[in-house]
């Protein structure tokens, strides 16, 4: 287990762990957008930026680098609060400020940096899409990737191929879950949903009508997990009406 | 240290639902009743079934779960929800063969049962012992059935 120094406080994190991890378990926090537990780490918001320095190493050379997707090292010494680290993070604030001036994540981030107004042009069209990728990302995780990033620059943008409703989508709103800035917006019932402009058929529990997941979502799962399809198709309250009545059964009376 | 099974047997219940609002308040669900992990399924006047996660050894919640969120803890034998890794996908709600993956829609999170860490806060409120907290070689003895004539009726 590599023991390294934060802040100056020894934490033993372990072998395959990322300096997010080691900080967090030090105490210590440090901002992030594009991070998330159940995903790999991608280095996408450049917000996690902290001062790293290897045992080998000169006692002043340091390097700045991602905590969430920088393997630790027995003896490394991280700082998360250096006057560049902080300036750095300011400036990737400031820029994603003037993207998004009216996202109320950023703008809150922005002021516990300092940052009341962004110093560059506010964006003239303001989005909510801080471009983290995180909902890519979790639609290749599940393996749909109905969803990329397209364009360059300026354009880029998270968008279904050609903008056009994604073939490929199985209305599972993990993208717009997951999406830290509500950008992903969608309308679900227990009739139908949609979502990037794609209709979807919900799975309803024949007798109570309910539903929580669409037809194609619990195709999609039993594919991919082995879970056979009749698992999916009465809701969580009339499975468990016919687990109680299974049971009844055993429940003799006196 | 020994292991320890949460233990129901169904002929002991008497329906009181003192489970279900220990559930509700331990887990911070505002103790709103209708949020609690041990659900009661009522058939009569002090008749019921509870019915509550098996955390069953080959779970479909876990097989389904795209982020790894639903993992075994070794040391209480539950299957825990990870928050942080939990992308409120419901795909465990759907999946789960006895419908113990409850939505919240407040917390727009799943709401399983995880043995509260090792000592479930339900068991000491249960007023017939029809659910046990007991060591795993005892859980296998078939349970005494509830003589409900002698039952003290309080007003």
């Amino acid at each position: 287990m590599p023991t390294l120094k934060i802040n100056g406080r020894k934490v033993a994190v372990g072998d395959d762990a990322y300096l997010l991890e080691a900080c967090r378990a030090a105490g210590v926090e440090v901002p992030t957008l594009c991070n998330f537990d159940g995903l790999e780490p991608w280095g996408g918001c450049r917000l996690c930026v902290v001062d790293m320095s290897l045992a080998k190493w000169d006692d002043d050379w340091f390097k700045m680098v991602t905590a969430c997707n920088h393997p630790v090292e027995e003896g490394m010494t991280v700082i998360t609060d250096s006057e560049r680290v902080l300036a750095t993070r300011r400036v990737v604030l400031d820029l994603l400020l003037a993207r998004c001036p009216e996202t109320p994540l950023i703008q809150q981030l922005a002021r516990e940096y300092g940052i009341e107004e962004t110093s560059y042009q506010p964006n003239p069209e303001p989005t909510d899409c801080i471009l983290c990728g995180l909902c890519t990302r979790v639609c290749d995780h599940i393996g749909v990737s109905a969803i990329a990033s397209t364009n360059r620059g300026w354009g880029r943008e998270i968008a279904p191929p050609f903008n056009e409703p994604p073939p490929d989508c199985i209305g599972c709103l993990a993208c717009a879950e997951i999406c830290p800035t509500d950008h992903i917006k969608f309308t679900t019932s227990n009739v139908q949903r949609t979502i990037w402009g794609k209709e979807f058929e919900m799975l309803r529990d024949p007798t109570t009508g309910e539903a929580v997941i669409t037809k194609a979502q619990a195709e999609h799962f039993a594919a991919r997990s082995g879970v056979p399809m009749s698992y999916f198709e009465t809701s969580d309250k009339t499975k468990r009406l016919e687990m109680a009545k299974t049971f009844e059964k055993l429940q003799v009376v006196k | 240290m020994m292991k320890m099974i949460y233990k129901v047997s169904v002929e002991r219940c008497i329906a009181c639902g003192k489970c279900e609002l220990a559930c509700a308040f331990a887990h911070g669900s505002e103790g709103r009743p209708s949020k609690t992990r041990i659900n009661i399924h009522r058939r009569g006047p002090e008749l019921g079934t509870p019915v509550v996660c098996f955390q069953c050894d080959d779970a479909a919640c876990v097989t389904v779960c795209p982020t790894q969120a639903l993992v075994r803890n070794e040391d209480t034998g539950a299957i825990d929800m990870i928050r942080s890794r939990c992308i409120s996908c419901r795909m465990c709600v759907a999946a789960c063969p006895f419908g113990n993956m409850l939505w919240d829609e407040v917390y727009n999170c799943v709401q399983k049962c995880d043995l509260c860490g090792g000592e479930p806060r339900c068991v000491p409120f249960c007023p017939t012992g029809a659910i046990a907290w007991v060591p795993a070689a005892e859980a296998a003895l078939p349970p005494e059935p509830l003589d409900r004539e002698s039952l003290e009726v309080t007003p």
